[in-house]
């Protein structure tokens, strides 16, 4: 690959042209997060008026609590379920498209579309038909005999539901990026490994799953970060949170500890540890992407 | 050969569908059930509260006219709508442009600590709003920005992603071009704008529609920011019609149509540049 063309010599206009991208990043990125350290130091009272230094004392408090203990594990029981369920399933329409004879692009639009789909869309629209009283979904999984679908008072029932929202709203983006991997694997390497006389899912398992590992793990990385940030609109418009805590997702948390009590400090205790989950994350796709340029050259 | 081919033919025979029939069937049925919820939505939009509560009544209700216009115009979710229009919209510009005039400086200009400057910008990577929310907030209400246009598109119109995704493609440019460009006296903005721009318009449109969307379904930053409702968006607008009520009933008839608009627009720039946006992604993955 082509690097340093250098098609212009004047050094001063470079910076011309990077200054507003870095003056957006200082201001509204690297400040706020070195501020984010710094207040996490601090306890704040009367709604941020009165400020004292208090060392560690709040990652003390979060270290100790059962309810972020609480917050922490249904997270990241969460992230699990929502990485697990929504490539099992994109994975198997992705070969689909992949392996259709005719209307590809129909099929492709028809699969990808909830790559569009508003996360708080997605809640409202399942919020109304999974209701208890008057869902119809809840209505047909009830005429199953003993099954009683009342998810605002069951933990693990909302847990799931708001799993399955996350579930389906995530499906459009990993298709997009499994199907690209599927056609990236070279034709003659499928073939030389073809098995004789396999099922077409075994085909998927133990020839293209292999191959395609690099985007996988990519994916795992971006889902648990979806499945950690992007899922506050579920949280806030189904469960609040609720019940007892079975969906108290750390983002969640963090709202209401910053917005609601006004705990600034304790809750910016919560994005350095958000911080910390985040950059383990990248650091682990970095090196996965890394292996992937390997792979393609 | 011959052997092994049989083999095939007889192993899906036993499974009773042709292969071929087989895919299509499942892609089918994947499409219906993931595209189900949004049928029902659309379909209990034309219902009114009584039938809504008639739970099993799965037939189109003749009140969408009335259901939609009252989202649009009683609950104000036209006002919504534009608002959020209006700060996509200045996102994907204000994005772009800063993004492109970034990889101009990064690939076509050599200065001091250039790697530096861009591993600065690639590690706002770990920087997602919730990291940094508290301050954030403050900071918008020390500048006077809260319930503005400001402070829902400022924080977003620069981008490690979309720096990244135009310098990967500016250095897939032939040189040659460059060359000639220098030979010619062509100055940097004359050369981004007719030059890098035109070979790059499937990728722009592919940055744009991702950031689009992303502007778009934005739901927490403007719940905090913004506090005045005229101000709001319409992923925060559609939560205000759950306060629709006619005799204790939710109008839920009503709260399906503001969902279905609040997905129509998205979805329309989904569908209509599908395909820059796949091509993007083909190059995020390498």
């Amino acid at each position: 690959m082509v690097r340093d063309i250098r098609a212009f010599d004047d050094s001063r206009a470079a910076a011309v042209f990077l200054a507003p991208t870095l003056a957006v990043l200082v201001l509204f990125l690297y400040y706020p997060s070195f501020e984010t350290f710094r207040l996490s130091l601090y306890e704040t009272l009367l709604l941020g008026q009165q400020t004292t230094f208090v060392g560690l004392d709040n990652f003390v408090t979060l270290a100790t609590s059962p309810e972020y203990h609480n917050s922490l594990f249904v997270s990241f029981a969460f992230a699990a379920v929502v990485v697990v369920g929504s490539l099992t399933i994109a994975l198997f329409v992705a070969y689909q498209l992949y392996r259709v004879d005719k209307w590809r692009s129909i099929y492709l639009v028809a699969a990808i579309w909830p790559y569009a789909l508003p996360p708080a869309v997605a809640a409202t629209v399942l919020l109304f038909l999974l209701h208890p009283n008057l869902g119809v979904i809840t209505h047909y999984i009830e005429m199953i005999p003993g099954v009683e679908f009342d998810w605002f008072t069951n933990g693990p029932l909302a847990f799931g539901v708001l799993a399955v929202v996350a579930i389906w709203k995530q499906l459009g983006y990993n298709i997009v990026f499994l199907l690209a991997a599927l056609h990236n694997v070279p034709e003659s390497l499928a073939e030389t490994s073809r098995l004789d006389g396999v099922g077409s899912l075994t085909m998927l398992r133990e020839v293209y799953v292999p191959l395609i590992s690099p985007t996988l793990g990519f994916l795992v990385v971006m889902d648990t970060i979806y499945a950690f940030f992007a899922t506050f609109p579920l949280v806030d418009l189904m469960t609040s949170g609720g019940p007892n805590g079975a969906t108290n997702l750390l983002i969640f948390k963090l709202y209401r500890d910053a917005f609601e009590f006004n705990s600034l400090g304790l809750a910016s205790a919560e994005s350095i540890v958000l911080f910390g989950i985040v950059s383990i994350l990248m650091l682990a796709q970095l090196k996965l992407t890394g292996e992937y340029a390997h792979y393609g050259a | 050969m011959a052997v092994e081919d049989s083999s095939i033919t007889s192993e899906s025979a036993t499974v009773g569908l042709p292969d071929t029939l087989w895919v299509h069937l499942s892609l089918v049925v994947s499409i219906v059930l993931m595209g189900a919820p949004l049928l029902l939505a659309l379909l209990m939009s034309t219902q009114s509260t009584a039938q809504i509560y008639d739970v099993t009544n799965l037939a189109p209700g003749g009140h969408a006219l009335e259901n939609y216009q009252s989202a649009l115009f009683e609950y104000d979710l036209a006002r919504y709508i534009v608002n959020s229009f209006v700060m996509s919209i200045i996102v994907v510009v204000g994005k772009v442009s800063l993004s492109l005039l970034a990889a101009l400086a990064i690939v076509y200009y050599d200065f001091p600590y250039k790697d530096a400057i861009f591993a600065f910008v690639l590690l706002t990577l770990l920087l997602p709003v919730p990291v940094r929310i508290v301050p954030l907030f403050e900071l918008m209400a020390d500048l006077g920005w809260a319930n503005s246009m400001l402070a829902i598109t400022g924080p977003y119109i620069a981008s490690a992603t979309a720096v990244f995704l135009f310098r990967q493609h500016f250095l897939s440019i032939p040189s040659s071009l460059v060359e000639t460009a220098r030979l010619d006296g062509v100055g940097p903005i004359e050369f981004l704008v007719d030059v890098l721009v035109p070979m790059s318009r499937g990728m722009i449109a592919g940055v744009s529609v991702i950031t689009f969307v992303y502007a778009w379904n934005q739901y927490l930053w403007p719940l905090i920011v913004v506090s005045d409702q005229q101000k709001q968006v319409v992923q925060v607008g559609i939560s205000y019609l759950q306060s629709a009520s006619q005799a204790g009933q939710t109008q839920w008839g009503l709260i399906m149509a503001g969902s279905i608009l609040a997905l129509s627009v998205p979805l329309v720039v989904l569908v209509a540049l599908h395909r820059p946006l796949l091509e993007t992604f083909a190059l995020q993955q390498k």
